[in-house]
């Protein structure tokens, strides 16, 4: 269960932090005045004291509308309903990509569908493995064929030689 | 006229049967990418854009604003058949459109939209057509402190009328800077801002920001507030159209004004969002019927859908003669056209006539196929809403990751989809614009060009950002937009007490 303030105040605070993490980057850059011009820390020093600033902004504002009892903070907006249901979608998606890296994305495509369709969907095993395996045929056909674009391998293409 | 001999050359550029072909295919693609939940306009050009990058300039564009002009058709017909807005910018759409839909006067309620979509569209276009020869010739007097306070302009009316809290239009904005930033500084050749990471020093690209965005956090989204769909099955009929297309005129002011509103959000980076909820609130406060808005009044279809197009295609025209997009799509185009070699600013238009011109007659042509293309396809699009969404969102989710990939081949931008996935869901859920973001991305490296140049130019000095009549209005239009919320707060304020001691 989170209410809309702690959520406010969580992404505030990251974004203050990345702020703060450019400001640290563009140090390292100078972010003076050369003979050239500004020097190439400037900007970003200045975009990212903009994003810790701003973010301090949002916190404030949050904190006194917080302190002024204002109704709309105290609204859950994540209850345990909706984190299981963003859970079992983002999840799986998550074991997609590190399939894509480990195994390839045409297997992971079919294992990440095969998943999603016959384990969480209640589909029967042939329409499953038939959108499964066409999907990932026609990216291939697609995409390695037509547009001459390779997508990440495995070992399974390594096997079959493509 | 200029422009008239430059259109009808354009027209030459654009009608072979080859780009019409484009056309249908992008105009298909787009009321798919439009109909689906989770893929919409910028997306659906960011997954494309990769496969156009061996194409010639002009059939790519005239595929990605084909594919534009079909999603925010598409984006109307789930509107109105489903009450879900396949785009943002057809939230409007529903408050009429469900409501005719429900009554048994779906096909009127398409053609209404579809039409005025198209009227809208025109709008935009002639616009364009009149006036980016004007608008690129004067922007050649812009050096860069000018073009900085063009790009000031656009943020500060990001951050002045976008709606949301100005802290976190600031914030969006900010990271879109940092971000676009990160890798190699045009100026001085440094790498920069890779924190030792060899991952970063090709930088992040704005087409992973989209997919990531748009797309995985879109579909977080709507996982989380389970998706339901009751369409409305609909036949569309030539007979039925004609009927409807012979009412149209009788909405004639309606028309009017929501293209004017259209067009102005469209140019000022509103965008066509802001634009059709801005139409559809105009309409129901002058309108006769007013009280039959919310309840399936042809007019509160007409008025969002044609503000909704005519800031679309209007949209194009800071793009094209300023290098500067009014929305996330025509960003997402800019950075493609960056990616083809070209120019987006003033000196396309010397540079490249045939490219410019073919664009813009390739727009009329391609509302026109897209009307038609739409009118003929409803029923399909509208059944393929009905597979389960627990098909066709995974299938989303494998054609973003794909796209992510194809993008520059790099594996790690897979990983930067799924963490922009998760940066989309939290700014979403939490009411930060993202449309920014996305444009800071893309002109980042421009504006800090600009912004560079300048201070070189002055020694240093901010002042070089008034020290002529032209840099100093522009510098003051920005103010002022800035300001916008602040002079709203104070004026609210101050009614507010009024109302206090009257009480």
């Amino acid at each position: 269960m989170i209410s809309r303030f702690w959520a406010e105040c969580a992404v505030a605070l990251t974004t203050m932090i990345f702020g703060l993490g450019i400001v640290w980057g563009a140090l390292e850059f100078g972010i003076g005045w050369d003979s050239s011009g500004p020097q190439p820390g400037a900007f970003p020093f200045y975009t990212g004291m903009l994003v810790a600033l701003a973010s301090l902004g949002t916190l404030v504002v949050t904190a006194t509308r917080r302190f002024a009892g204002d109704a709309g903070l105290a609204e859950i907006i994540l209850d345990g309903e909706k984190a299981r249901r963003v859970a079992a979608f983002i999840l799986p998606v998550i074991g997609f990509v590190v399939l894509s890296v480990t195994l390839g994305m045409y297997v992971a495509t079919v294992l990440y569908l095969v998943f999603a369709m016959r384990f969480q969907g209640g589909y029967g095993w042939l329409p499953t493995l038939a959108t499964a395996i066409g999907v990932a045929l026609a990216f291939y056909f697609a995409l390695e064929k037509f547009f001459q674009i390779g997508l990440l391998k495995g070992p399974l293409e390594r096997l079959l030689g493509l | 006229m200029d422009n008239i001999a430059n259109l009808m050359h354009g027209f030459s550029v654009a009608l072979t049967t080859h780009h019409i072909l484009l056309m249908m295919a992008g105009v298909l693609l787009g009321i798919l990418v439009g109909v689906l939940p989770g893929l919409g306009a910028p997306n659906g050009v960011s997954l494309l854009l990769p496969l156009t990058f061996s194409m010639d300039p002009v059939s790519a564009i005239i595929l990605l604003t084909s594919l534009y002009w079909g999603a925010l058709f598409g984006g109307s017909t789930t509107s109105i058949l489903f009450n879900i807005p396949g785009e943002p910018s057809s939230v409007a759409t529903t408050f009429d459109g469900h409501p005719m839909a429900k009554q048994g006067k779906a096909t009127e309620a398409l053609s209404f939209a579809f039409l005025s979509a198209g009227i809208g569209a025109m709008a935009g276009v002639i616009l364009i057509t009149v006036l980016s020869g004007w608008v690129a010739g004067f922007a050649l007097r812009f050096s860069s402190p000018e073009f900085f306070a063009v790009y000031f302009i656009t943020f500060a009316s990001f951050i002045g009328l976008g709606g949301a809290s100005p802290f976190k239009a600031i914030v969006s904005m900010g990271v879109g800077f940092a971000l676009a930033s990160v890798g190699m500084d045009s100026v001085s050749g440094n790498i920069r801002l890779t924190y030792d990471f060899d991952v970063l020093l090709a930088g992040v690209s704005f087409l992973i920001a989209v997919i990531g965005l748009f797309g995985i956090g879109e579909l977080m989204l709507t996982m989380e507030e389970g998706l339901h769909f009751n369409g409305i099955s609909a036949k569309v009929r030539a007979r039925d159209v004609l009927k409807t297309a012979a009412k149209l005129p009788r909405y004639w002011v309606a028309l009017l004004r929501s293209s004017a509103i259209g067009i102005w959000m469209g140019i000022t980076p509103g965008g066509p969002t802001a634009a059709s909820f801005m139409s559809y609130a105009m309409a129901k406060r002058s309108s006769r019927r007013g009280a039959n808005f919310g309840k399936g009044e042809p007019e509160g279809v007409i008025a969002p859908e044609t503000a909704d197009h005519a800031a679309g295609s209007a949209a194009m025209l800071p793009m094209l003669a300023l290098g500067i997009p009014g929305s996330a799509t025509a960003a997402v185009m800019m950075g493609g056209l960056m990616i083809w070699g070209l120019n987006p600013g003033p000196t396309l238009f010397t540079d490249r006539p045939d490219f410019v011109w073919g664009l813009i007659a390739s727009m009329y042509l391609g509302n026109v196929v897209a009307v038609i293309v739409v009118l003929a396809t409803v029923p399909l699009f509208a059944s393929i809403l009905r597979i389960p969404f627990s098909i066709v969102g995974p299938v989303i989710v494998v054609v973003c990751f794909i796209g992510a990939f194809t993008v520059a081949s790099k594996e790690f931008d897979i990983w930067l989809a799924l963490i922009f996935g998760f940066v989309g869901y939290a700014f979403k859920k939490l009411d930060y614009p993202i449309a920014p973001l996305i444009l800071a991305m893309v002109i980042g490296d421009k504006a800090e060009d600009a912004f560079r140049q300048s201070m070189i130019f002055s020694q240093g000095s901010l002042s070089i950002f008034w020290s002529n009549p032209l840099v100093s209005t522009l510098m003051a239009l920005g103010l002022l937009l800035l300001l916008m919320p602040l002079v709203g707060t104070a004026y609210r304020r101050l009614r507010g007490l009024g109302t206090a001691r009257a009480a």
